[in-house]
């Protein structure tokens, strides 16, 4: 008779079983807020001269920016609260259920959050020192 | 912009001495196991500092690159990059000054180039001076060069544009502010030329004023580089020769060989007293 899947952790399940939507979230998120800004800012530049803009196209990327390190600081609460995702392992996770799963999704997830953080950051530093096009 | 190269290389030297310091000091068999730590080390050595010294590089670059990126300066050089030369122009308060192929700054001013290309992308880049910025078609792109030392510097375009783009320089000559005042105003007047001159004469015969300008005649070509100061100028054909009758006399009869693929023709059968015609009055074009 087959093994039966163990019950799932405490994690919420999306998509399905197993699913590390989580992982996906915050690298996807810095990689539209840069894809945004590119086109807002290569739009203004173009249309500028004829258009009277709402506003700088820097403003927009920040304000972007700041809104998008909040979901990702709101994803970061996840992977701790409901992954028990740590910052840093001292312990190697080598138990094979699916609450050891869970705690590695949740690490992997955390650093994610940072990286994306730091690069929508990085996005951003251009925008508050220049602005123009 | 020269700290900048300095913090870089000592800072890298730094890194670079601890990064093997460490590594060799990992190596030594009494090191106690202490993997918390080594841990910490990682994770502060390997991610915070890198993160928190590339920010601060990013911000200072920045910072620098805002610094040569002005939108004025104490005077406006315009430049349009074609195959393969440089149309320059002064915006002065009595009108533009046309020449080609050579830009004169006086020091410490700072000059800011007004860029376009007319064909294909070029790069304008004095070395020595600062950075390179692209010249693209339908844009004007902008340069700030504050020049800190007298000198000749060499300039180039930096970005391939086609056939002679090897052979697409210039020359940057910084002067003090007085001397260039007097070049400028002297840019700014028409040749003396009479018509009557052996050498202008052929020089209307052979059409060169289709396509080159002397200002002050009945020549008002477009299309080539201004003539109306062409001796006054270090070198010929874009920076790449010197000028002298010699070389003059080249570029007219044996161009494909002196810079190949350009738009204007060799003309070899100008020869003889009439080549030294032409070529004395070119010369004389101060």
């Amino acid at each position: 008779m087959p093994e039966l899947p163990e019950p799932p952790g405490d994690a919420p399940r999306v998509i399905d079983q197993g699913s590390i939507w989580i992982l996906v979230a915050s690298p996807s998120i810095w990689a539209a807020h840069f894809l945004i800004s590119y086109w807002v800012a290569a739009v203004y530049c173009a249309k500028a001269p004829n258009a009277a803009p709402l506003m700088e196209p820097r403003w927009i990327a920040i304000g972007l920016g700041v809104f998008c390190c909040a979901v990702i600081a709101w994803l970061a609460w996840i992977a701790v609260k409901r992954y028990g995702g740590v910052f840093l392992i001292f312990e190697e996770i080598t138990e094979s259920s699916e609450r050891g799963r869970d705690k590695f999704i949740g690490h992997v997830s955390l650093l994610l959050c940072v990286l994306s953080a730091v690069a929508i950051v990085f996005n951003i530093i251009p925008g508050l020192v220049l602005g123009e096009c | 912009m020269e700290h900048l190269f300095w913090v870089l290389l000592i800072g890298a030297a730094v890194i670079w001495c601890i990064v093997i310091g460490a590594a060799v000091y990992a190596q030594k068999a009494s090191v106690p196991d202490r993997e918390q730590q080594a841990r910490h080390f990682i994770v502060w050595g390997g991610a915070v500092f890198p993160t928190v010294v590339v920010g601060a590089l990013l911000v200072w670059g920045l910072v620098i690159l805002k610094d040569i990126t002005p939108n004025e300066g104490d005077r406006t050089i315009r430049v349009d990059g074609e195959r393969w030369w440089w149309r320059v122009v002064y915006d002065t308060d009595d009108g533009p000054v046309p020449t080609a192929n050579e830009i004169r700054i006086p020091l410490g001013e700072t000059a800011l180039f007004k860029l376009t290309a007319d064909d294909v992308i070029h790069s304008f880049w004095v070395p020595s001076l600062g950075g390179k910025m692209d010249m693209i078609p339908g844009r004007e792109t902008q340069l700030a060069l504050t020049p800190q030392k007298l000198g000749n510097w060499g300039g180039l375009c930096a970005e391939y544009c086609g056939g002679a783009h090897a052979l697409m320089r210039f020359d940057t000559v910084v002067m003090e502010p007085d001397e260039f005042d007097a070049w400028l105003a002297a840019q700014a007047q028409p040749a003396t030329v009479d018509p009557e001159d052996e050498g202008y004469q052929v020089f209307t015969e052979e059409g060169c004023g289709s396509c080159h300008t002397i200002r002050g005649t009945d020549s008002i070509g477009p299309v080539g580089p201004d003539l109306t100061h062409f001796a006054s100028r270090e070198r010929l054909g874009a920076g790449i020769y010197k000028m002298t009758p010699d070389n003059v006399s080249d570029w007219i009869t044996d161009l494909d060989n002196m810079k190949p693929d350009i738009d204007m023709p060799s003309y070899p059968h100008i020869n003889g007293a009439r080549l030294e015609a032409l070529v004395s009055f070119l010369m004389s074009l101060e």
